[in-house]
């Protein structure tokens, strides 16, 4: 995780939303486990729901899949 | 002799015989805090233009009288207000103009809005993960809207949400302006300029409803807009100003003019009319273009003018758009010193409100009126609530 980690932290300093989705959505691909997964995918969600990203539906889809939504 | 400062029925009494508001309601935080709720809060204020917020999704972040505010024009194109904070802890949701591509998001814990206001999200609410919670209902938790009407492009605004429909308060301008119920279109950038004034906002109005000052203070009106052709416009308890029956239009290269309005009747060729919208809004008819003024009331003693114009056509010449707003501009300008001059005499503890003209005076004397009808109203129904 510390490559995505690195990149996160770099989304995140320069505000890049749209990576944002991209690489929390990586990141709840590779998760552990599924409160981590969903963690991740959550994060992921919102950055897509805020930036009206393509995304944002099939995020909601997953989380909806484990009732977080 | 003064008055004493909540003593209004000097301000009530017969044009002839009245006086105006006392020197409390422009220099006293307190009166200026009762005011908010007995005036700003309970009557339909103006907030901004609906040419602020021009696209779908635009939303833009205001203060009236202190409370913060988010303009919004949401996705299906309806202009709505609301207050600018997230139900969960009250954090200021939007902080400069923006466009919301996709929802309104909290910038503390990330609570997300549509741009109608509807709750969509609450991230982990329910611990990491969990983004639902059987307490967190997200029906009963949506942005709390503000009750706003738009007419003249104008926001309108009821913080308090009692006052009648605005289609009722307002019924009688309403129908008199009926035929510039028609589109009308912001200049731009080049047509809206705002002043910061050393004033109470009532200054301002009440310095605008009446042609009295004309000759005086905006002499290069004397050639086309002399005093006897103006007449007082004044609708006790609802609104009041001035018409014109001389108004020239604006001449360009070539006698080049502005367009008209859509079907106007033959009083408007040479016709204008100035009117003051109680409490906070000045509105210019004009056969070939129309403005918009919002008073921004910051502290008792200070206000921004927001200044907008309108024209028949979305595209009209830049070089007279630019000429227009420049003239306006030294009009408005010119005005300044006489109502900071005003607010600065409120200082003299001896000035009892003054006395109006009985002939030149009658819409000044409207908006008083109006006031402190507000006042009483707002002190009559707090002490049966005592």
């Amino acid at each position: 995780m510390s490559d995505l980690d690195d990149r996160l932290l770099a989304a995140h300093a320069r505000d890049d939303r749209r990576a944002l989705v991209t690489l929390y959505g990586e990141a709840g691909m590779t998760a552990n486990d599924i409160d981590a997964s969903c963690f991740y995918l959550t994060h992921a969600y919102i950055y897509a729901l805020e930036m009206g990203h393509p995304d944002a539906d099939s995020l909601h889809a997953r989380l909806a899949k484990h009732g977080r939504v | 002799m003064a008055t004493h400062p909540n003593d209004l029925s000097a301000v009530r009494a017969p044009l002839e015989n009245a006086h105006g508001l006392p020197n409390a309601h422009y220099v006293d935080p307190a009166m200026f805090e009762e005011e908010k709720r007995a005036v700003l809060f309970a009557s339909w204020a103006g907030l901004a233009v609906a040419a602020d917020v021009p696209e779908n999704g635009d939303a833009v972040p205001l203060e009236f009288a202190g409370i913060p505010l988010l303009l919004i024009r949401d996705r299906a194109g309806q202009v709505r207000v609301f207050e600018n904070i997230c139900r969960h802890r009250g954090m200021i949701l939007v902080s400069e103009p923006k466009k919301i591509e996709g929802a309104i998001r909290c910038p503390y814990h990330s609570w997300c809005y549509s741009t109608a206001g509807k709750l969509i999200s609450t991230p982990h609410v329910g611990g990491a993960g969990h983004n639902t919670h059987p307490a967190i209902v997200k029906d009963d938790l949506g942005l709390n809207e503000v009750r706003s009407h738009i007419w003249f492009d104008t926001v309108f605004i009821n913080i308090d949400g009692k006052a009648d429909p605005f289609e009722v308060v307002h019924a009688d301008l309403l129908e008199r302006w009926r035929e510039f119920d028609q589109p009308m279109y912001h200049g731009g950038a080049d047509s809206r300029f705002d002043l910061q004034v050393e004033t109470n906002f009532k200054l301002a109005v009440e310095n605008y409803c009446e042609s009295y000052h004309l000759p005086w203070i905006h002499p290069g009106l004397n050639s086309y807009s002399r005093l006897e052709d103006h007449y007082n416009i004044a609708a006790p308890g609802k609104y009041s100003g001035q018409g014109t029956l001389v108004y020239r239009q604006l001449k360009g290269p070539d006698d080049m003019v502005f367009p008209d309005f859509a079907n106007l009747s033959d009083k408007w060729d040479t016709g204008a009319e100035y009117v003051a919208v109680y409490p906070n809004v000045l509105l210019g008819a004009q056969r070939d273009h129309c403005f918009v003024i919002i008073l921004e009331p910051n502290t008792q003693t200070t206000t921004t003018e927001h200044v907008h114009l309108y024209y028949a056509d979305p595209k009209v010449s830049e070089d007279m758009r630019a000429r227009n707003a420049h003239l306006w501009r030294g009009v408005f300008e010119e005005d300044i010193f006489v109502v900071e001059g005003m607010q600065r005499g409120r200082a003299a503890p001896s000035f009892d409100g003054g006395r109006f003209s009985p002939v030149m005076d009658g819409p000044t004397h409207c908006f008083h009126d109006w006031v402190a009808g507000c006042v009483q109203a707002h002190r009559t129904q707090a002490q049966a609530a005592e």
